[in-house]
């Protein structure tokens, strides 16, 4: 990862990933309507929330939470940068988990109990995804002898081919980092199932719009770690990745309008059960051969 | 040399005064004078030796060893008589047995095993003994200052209680501590070695019962039995390695004929008689760096005043265990000493990091969370590569600096807030809040990056993967899931405003402020120097230990590579300077309009318990009613009464408590060990 890749990176992703996450995001309330017989919002509507929520005043509930929220952001903006920069994949996850803790500090700072619940199940989340995330990261060197991300575009096949059981597993998890049913347990898009507003309850104008903005950073980064699975070096990987992706997020929609929210037990045993079964499974597989 | 010789004499002397010293501002003085004298002394030797060949040296002066081996000797049996003593006293017979036990096997091996041997060297110097020196003298030398002001306020409780003043004994036990600790990461001489060790053992055994509560003496042997099984098990290899075909009595020749034993996974092969010593250091590291099973004794620590845990848990005691094993480390690897020393460490990080996530007594937290990363060290010394070692190295230093700030903000909240419950140090915010600020310093450097235990984690995952530990790589990251958990809530907890509060941090001392700064300086310091630390001092070490103390034998030593690209390394280091600017800003900004606007930053403003004014100030947090005060979390509820919102953190007992993992992880690490010992034995028997 050289200089140059990373300014690139940072201003390409900072830049694109708001506007592709805000038409995702649209997309998904279409889709989620449609699904349950409804006509559904405009494409644009996720960005007209944010830009009322912009015009609120602002009315903190403390002096930190803000700049908690905007560490955030700016994290999230930053571990993007980095993996679309080609760079260490253990890089991108550590400082995505920076980020998340000072989500996780901002609900806390305003010692709402409502936010605090939030909190505490958003640290559940990452409990429960975090070791799938880690074994991903480890999983993906095990494949291609490099952490880099860069690496999966030389290759001859994509890392799948290698990694099948690995990249199930990673789909099961992002059904959390999603924030989608049915384990959406600290924050939730569905208002039918939301305790107060969960982690974001004291979050409100500028502050929320930031959250809804790093939602979106998150969710094309996540995407992306959906499109290393199946990239390689050739421009036909080009389409298949962006098939894959698509097919990707429609899939997690199908899974967020099916499923009601589960318990935190039943989210944490499920998770660490298939990131233990099919990451050891296909790692073993793959050291043996 | 001699800068050795004063690190190891000056704070013996020193506690000796001590000891004789009643006056409260004698002792001040003397103290925070050794102090600096230690640190200056451990610079001096860091400027000269950090950027040198490690050197290897022999007493100048013909016997001189000879007699400092009867001094060494006559100390370990004054401890073996401590301990018999105090076990007579309080009815223990199975310690006045051990101690009996080990005072034989020290005098056996004096007279009878290392009487015909000569060490070619007796003292050494290398990277890592630097780096050991200046973590025991400015972060040991640092603790010893902030227990001035401690134990003063600790002794107001005593005296309310009728209990003597036994403050000499205790500073000059700190002292005597610093002292046993050079000699462990200086003597070249196992033997001598073996005595620092005893010494540490002694020390924290009275350390721990300084008390003399019963449940502190029960504690106290908890320990003293578990170490001296340790040190039974030290002077049991030092016996096999001096009657050895090859007889042996130093470190730097039993590191290089033992890397020699990874032939093969049992050790067959000229060396493979060095198998049984080996397991057994490591398992005397085990009990010294309080692995599973033998956790429960630093655990027990805990009733000792907070400056005594801070020591033992930081800089010395369970550090010494972790040198041990850093530095057998290129004889463990893939064999059956290195794959049980891995197992156990990585079991420990996992079990302890689980359990740690119940707890809310804040000392029980960092306790298990202490025990968790040596887990990580140690299983980064079971790997045995350069990178794992590179890894073990840095968390050891900024585990140490972490921890003994958060012990130490720990301690100086308890005594300003009355508990050292989690929960109680709720709104801890505004009532300490540049102790506050510290402390959630102390925990971002624990857990997250770019801070420097995430970033030596991340090197220990490369390594692992490095060297295919599935097993381990796995423990690894369940494990790390549970370390967000319990750092982040308490983190939370910390940064929480509550627009309330009195400010109570004014009567704290300034020899505790000026403590928690140094430590503070040390973390964000060596965080942002990381990259520096690494290529020069670190990345020599590991050269070094290539090149003279394996002469060049083991392929894997040969060409040292760093675990984490040099570029990452230095984002990092961006990255924390980045997050320091962004804080100080931060927090400058707003008491900075605190002051023009009255921003209920804290009381003072805020009428009356902090009652909630929508007029000046902040939006009132949703309460399910018209909220009525900040602290309380009071609300007017559909009724028109007073209702109040309670909200803890969560410690999910039932799936983590101890009742739930102890028994397991003990079994569990229990078989593990003596599946480890059976083998080693077979092999040590030529049977495998």
């Amino acid at each position: 990862m050289s200089l140059l890749s990373f300014a690139a990176a940072l201003v390409g992703f900072g830049v694109l990933a708001p506007v592709l996450g805000c038409l995702l995001s649209g997309a998904d309330r279409i889709v989620s309507a449609r699904m349950q017989g409804r006509v559904g919002p405009p494409l644009l509507q996720p960005l007209h929330d944010v830009r009322k929520l912009l015009a609120k005043d602002v009315r903190p509930v403390n002096s930190f939470q803000g700049f908690y929220v905007l560490l955030a952001l700016l994290f999230s903006l930053l571990a993007g940068a980095f993996f679309f920069a080609g760079g260490s994949l253990l890089l991108v996850v550590f400082v995505l988990t920076l980020s998340t803790l000072f989500f996780v500090v901002a609900a806390y700072s305003t010692r709402s109990p409502f936010a605090e619940i939030g909190a505490e199940r958003e640290i559940i989340q990452v409990a429960s995804y975090e070791p799938m995330v880690i074994l991903f990261a480890v999983s993906f060197f095990i494949a291609t002898g490099s952490f880099d991300v860069s690496v999966a575009l030389a290759r001859e096949v994509p890392v799948i081919a290698q990694l099948p059981l690995v990249f199930c597993a990673l789909l099961f998890i992002l059904t959390i980092k999603l924030r989608k049913s049915p384990f959406d347990l600290s924050y939730s898009h569905h208002a039918h199932q939301e305790l107060v507003k969960g982690i974001t309850t004291e979050m409100s104008g500028r502050t929320l719009a930031l959250v809804e903005v790093m939602h979106w950073y998150e969710n094309v980064l996540f995407l992306g770690w959906v499109a290393l699975f199946v990239v390689w070096s050739s421009w036909i990987a080009v389409p298949v990745a962006l098939a894959a992706v698509l097919a990707v997020y429609f899939f997690e929609v199908l899974i967020d309008n099916n499923f009601a929210r589960v318990k935190w037990q039943s989210m944490f045993k499920w998770s660490w059960a298939v990131t233990l079964v099919l990451c050891l499974a296909n790692i073993l597989v793959l050291s043996f051969l | 040399m001699e800068t050795i010789g004063f690190l190891i004499v000056f704070p013996i002397v020193a506690a000796a005064v001590l000891l004789l010293l009643r006056n409260e501002r004698a002792r001040s003085v003397v103290v925070v004078g050794s102090v600096l004298a230690v640190m200056a002394g451990a610079v001096v030797l860091a400027a000269g030796s950090l950027f040198e060949q490690p050197a290897f040296f022999k007493l100048p002066l013909p016997h001189l060893d000879e007699y400092i081996s009867y001094v060494m000797l006559a100390v370990s049996l004054a401890c073996c008589a401590y301990v018999v003593v105090k076990g007579v006293l309080h009815k223990r017979p199975a310690a006045v047995l051990m101690a009996v036990a080990q005072a034989g096997l020290l005098v056996y091996y004096e007279f009878f095993v290392a009487h015909g041997l000569t060490a070619a060297s007796d003292f050494y110097v290398d990277n890592l003994s630097v780096v050991m020196a200046l973590v025991v003298a400015v972060i040991g030398g640092g603790i010893c200052i902030y227990a001035l002001s401690y134990m003063r306020d600790f002794q107001k409780h005593e005296d309310e209680q009728g209990r003597p003043d036994r403050r000499p004994v205790f500073f000059a036990l700190m002292f005597v501590f610093l002292s046993a600790m050079f000699v462990i990461v200086f003597s070249n001489v196992l033997a001598w070695l073996l005595c620092g060790w005893e010494l540490t053992t002694v020390c924290s055994f009275a350390l721990i019962g300084y008390t003399r509560t019963d449940e502190a003496v029960a504690n106290s042997f908890r320990q003293i039995m578990m170490n001296l099984a340790g040190g039974l098990a030290f002077a049991v290899a030092l016996i096999l390695l001096g009657t050895a075909p090859q007889p042996l009595m130093e470190l730097d020749q039993l590191v290089l004929l033992g890397s020699a034993t990874g032939t093969g996974f049992f050790g067959a092969g000229y060396f493979g008689y060095l198998m049984l010593p080996i397991m057994l250091l490591a398992v005397a590291a085990f009990t010294k760096a309080a692995q599973m099973p033998f956790q429960s004794w630093l655990l027990g620590a805990m009733v000792a005043p907070t400056p005594t845990s801070a020591l033992l848990h930081s800089s010395t005691m369970v550090k010494a265990g972790v040198f041990l094993l850093i530095k057998l480390a290129p004889c463990l690897g893939w064999n059956v000493n290195g794959s049980l020393v891995v197992l156990v460490g990585g079991l420990t990080f996992l079990f302890c990091s689980a359990i740690a996530v119940s707890q809310s007594n804040a000392k029980r937290v960092l306790a298990y969370s202490t025990v968790a990363n040596l887990g990580l060290i140690v299983a980064c010394a079971g790997i045995g590569t350069p990178e794992a070692v590179w890894a073990a190295v840095f968390l050891l230093v900024f585990h140490a600096a972490a921890k003994s700030l958060l012990f130490c903000c720990v301690g100086t909240a308890e005594h300003h807030i009355g508990s050292r419950d989690i929960e109680d140090m709720d709104a801890i915010f505004e009532r300490m809040p540049r102790l506050a600020l510290l402390m959630a310093l102390g925990m971002l450097c624990m857990f997250i990056a770019p801070f420097g235990m995430l970033v030596s984690k991340w090197a220990t995952i490369v390594s692992i993967v490095e060297s295919y530990n599935i097993a381990l790589m796995v423990m690894l990251a369940f494990g790390s899931a549970f370390t967000f958990m319990f750092w982040a809530k308490w983190l939370g907890k910390t940064l929480a405003i509550a627009h309330a509060g009195t400010n109570v941090e004014k009567g704290v001392h300034r020899f505790e402020w000026s403590m928690l700064a140094l430590m503070a300086a040390l973390v964000i310091g060596l965080s942002m120097g990381f990259p520096l630390v690494s290529e020069l001092v670190v990345m020599p070490y590991l050269a070094d230990v290539g090149a003279v103390t394996l002469g060049g034998t083991h392929p894997f030593w040969n060409a040292v590579q760093p675990a984490i690209a040099f570029d990452n390394l230095v984002i990092m280091a961006l990255l924390v300077t980045a997050l320091l600017v962004a804080f100080v800003v931060q927090v400058s900004r707003r008491g900075s309009r605190a002051r023009a606007v009255g921003d209920s930053q804290s009381s003072a403003s805020a009428p009356a318990g902090g009652a909630m004014t929508p007029e000046a100030g902040p939006e009132s947090i949703y309460l399910s009613g018209v909220g009525l005060d900040f602290e309380k979390r009071s609300f007017r509820n559909a009724l028109s009464q007073e209702s109040q919102a309670t909200q803890r953190n969560w410690y999910l007992e039932s799936w983590f408590g101890e009742s739930v993992l102890l028994s397991i992880a003990n079994l569990v690490t229990i078989v593990v060990m003596a599946a480890g010992l059976v083998l080693a034995v077979l092999s040590w028997g030529g049977v495998l």
